[in-house]
């Protein structure tokens, strides 16, 4: 029998460099599927879909909010034509009631260990409208190693240089932050892999560049140091969220390759100022996550915020503004003040206002985002302090023997779509 | 209810099942029930009381004999050590439309300390 798994695309934001990573929740599913399906992925932010494939069942995997009205339409398609649907993934749990409306069945929480009754219910024609899971996570150590064979590879190199691959060495978080909706996902308990299993699923990657999608490293520090001491020896080159802050752990994070990490930056202290000096000191780069729009920020505290991202040279910057997901804590303080304006979920790609900011208009926030945006850039654009940072790991990887040429096939193909002369 | 006041750390199932907590305490007084459910986000491993509150509040009626058309139900959210405006102590009374034996329409209204302190007092 056949399943496609279907990724749904979402409107990428303005001015901004795209790339498309690999989608790793997709492939992490993939894995839990039996054996006597054949998968079939379709990432459409790639390629066309193709509702008319024969195909007996339909998987929708859904990570973000601004991608759920997408998966919803691709869903309604599927079942004109008669086929079974089911979702799954994170944007299915946030949205999950609204979700059931277009869906045959609903699979809420972590897959590993439930998909033989799912795809048992299918085959009798039992398919059940809701399989809660929320409170029945799976133990950590069966999961992975993820089914990275469904991606269709070529689509995700730009000009010949492969995408880097996604991964995760841990699930939960302990922490409860303000606009994050981990805790609701996944318990509020951090799970780390076993290490051996880590490395296990690092061996069957042939990609040494990678994203560690973890929520952030930095919960324990043992398991951190364990995980570093044991990835050094691949030799891979990594970027992931934040990781401890200790010397040891850096340390061992450079030895192991790591090559930039996202650090969020609040406010201008010294502490900031002197996290990020580590890091480089280090030689790990960091790109800022600075979120704009919370309710203790005025006009001049973000401009003074972008001058002092300028001052500590970061590599990169990513600027969002808040958006109120579902089931996190910005969303139901927002609710409560009757904040919220827009509703269209389309919109809560973390470029867009939604609601109404306490310091400024939602209009006055906007124009601040693309303020921060242009003003960081100005004189370097994302693409060119990307470039150097490329330039930074091509170095290691030369070092070290690892680097692989760019492919001359795909050298004017950028995700699957020939590169238009700049002057065209 | 035995106790005039009472405060306790309330165990309840939320969105999916999800084994839930909140912190509550009831002042029952002549001819209303103040209500106080206060969110405690760091320890709460299921659903928040603001996207539960209408079966909460039906629950804590039927649970602790309340007259539905008597409670007043507040939302609080505790003070947290820190110096982000989203960490600050909120209290928003929750009105609801009583719709036969279910709270509806749920509509925040937002409270001062000492407008509590004033309600509780009374």
């Amino acid at each position: 029998m056949k399943f496609q798994l279907v990724f749904p695309k979402w409107r990428k934001l303005e001015g901004q460099t795209t790339f498309n990573l690999p989608p790793h929740g997709a492939v992490v599913f993939g894995a839990t599927i039996p054996k006597d399906f054949e998968v079939e992925f379709i990432d459409e932010n790639l390629e066309e879909m193709r509702y008319d494939d024969n195909v007996d069942f339909v998987g929708i995997s859904m990570l973000l909010t601004t991608q759920v009205k997408r998966g919803w339409a691709i869903a309604d398609e599927y079942r004109k034509r008669g086929k079974k649907v089911i979702f799954g993934g994170i944007s299915t749990m946030l949205h999950a009631e609204e979700t059931m409306l277009h869906a045959d069945a609903v699979f809420l929480g972590e897959a590993e260990g439930h998909m033989e009754q799912v795809f048992n219910d299918f085959r009798k024609g039992e398919l059940k409208k809701v399989y809660n899971f929320m409170n029945d996570l799976p133990p950590i150590e069966i999961v992975g190693p993820a089914r990275r064979e469904l991606y269709k590879r070529d689509l995700y190199y730009h000009k010949g240089v492969q995408m880097v691959d996604t991964f995760h060495a841990s699930r939960g978080c302990k922490y409860s932050c303000y606009p994050c909706a981990v805790s609701y996902l996944g318990g509020r308990h951090f799970r780390p892999r076993p290490v051996h299993k880590v490395v296990e699923e690092l061996a069957t990657i042939d990609n040494n560049r990678l994203f560690i999608v973890d929520n952030s490293l930095a919960q324990d520090t043992e398991w951190e140091k364990e995980l570093f001491k044991a990835m050094i020896p691949f030799k891979k080159k990594w970027c992931s969220h934040t990781i401890e802050d200790k010397p040891e752990v850096l340390d061992l994070a450079a030895q192991a390759g790591a090559w930039y990490v996202y650090q969020a930056v609040f406010d201008t202290s010294d502490y900031i100022k002197q996290r990020v000096k580590r890091y480089h000191d280090y030689g790990i780069g960091v790109e800022g996550t600075i979120l704009l729009g919370l309710d203790d920020q005025t006009e001049d505290d973000i401009k003074r915020l972008v001058d002092f991202l300028l001052e500590i040279d970061l590599d990169l910057a990513e600027f969002t503004v808040l958006a109120p997901f579902p089931h996190t804590k910005a969303y139901v303080d927002l609710v409560k003040q009757n904040r919220i304006f827009n509703h269209n979920w389309d919109d809560y790609n973390a470029g867009q206002v939604v609601y109404h900011p306490k310091h400024m208009s939602a209009e006055k926030l906007q124009e601040m985002y693309q303020y921060a945006w242009d003003t960081f850039y100005k004189d370097e654009t994302q693409e060119e302090k990307m470039f150097k940072l490329l330039k930074q790991v091509v170095s290691r990887e030369i070092e070290d023997g690892t680097f692989k040429k760019r492919r001359q096939d795909l050298s004017k193909i950028s995700f699957g779509q020939a590169v238009k002369p700049k002057n065209a | 209810m035995e106790n005039k006041y009472q405060d306790q750390v309330y165990n309840f199932k939320g969105l999916w099942d999800l084994p839930s907590i909140c912190g509550l305490k009831i002042v029952k007084k002549p001819a209303k029930t103040i209500v106080i459910a206060t969110d405690l986000y760091d320890q709460n491993p299921g659903t928040s009381i603001t996207e539960w509150n209408t079966k909460l509040a039906m629950e804590l009626c039927n649970n602790f004999k309340l007259n539905p058309k008597e409670i007043i139900f507040i939302e609080h959210t505790p003070h947290k050590d820190t110096k982000l405006e989203f960490n600050r102590e909120t209290f928003f009374q929750v009105n609801f439309t009583l719709d036969n034996d279910k709270f509806i329409n749920p509509d925040w209204n937002q409270l001062t300390k000492e407008e509590v302190d004033n309600l509780i007092s009374e």
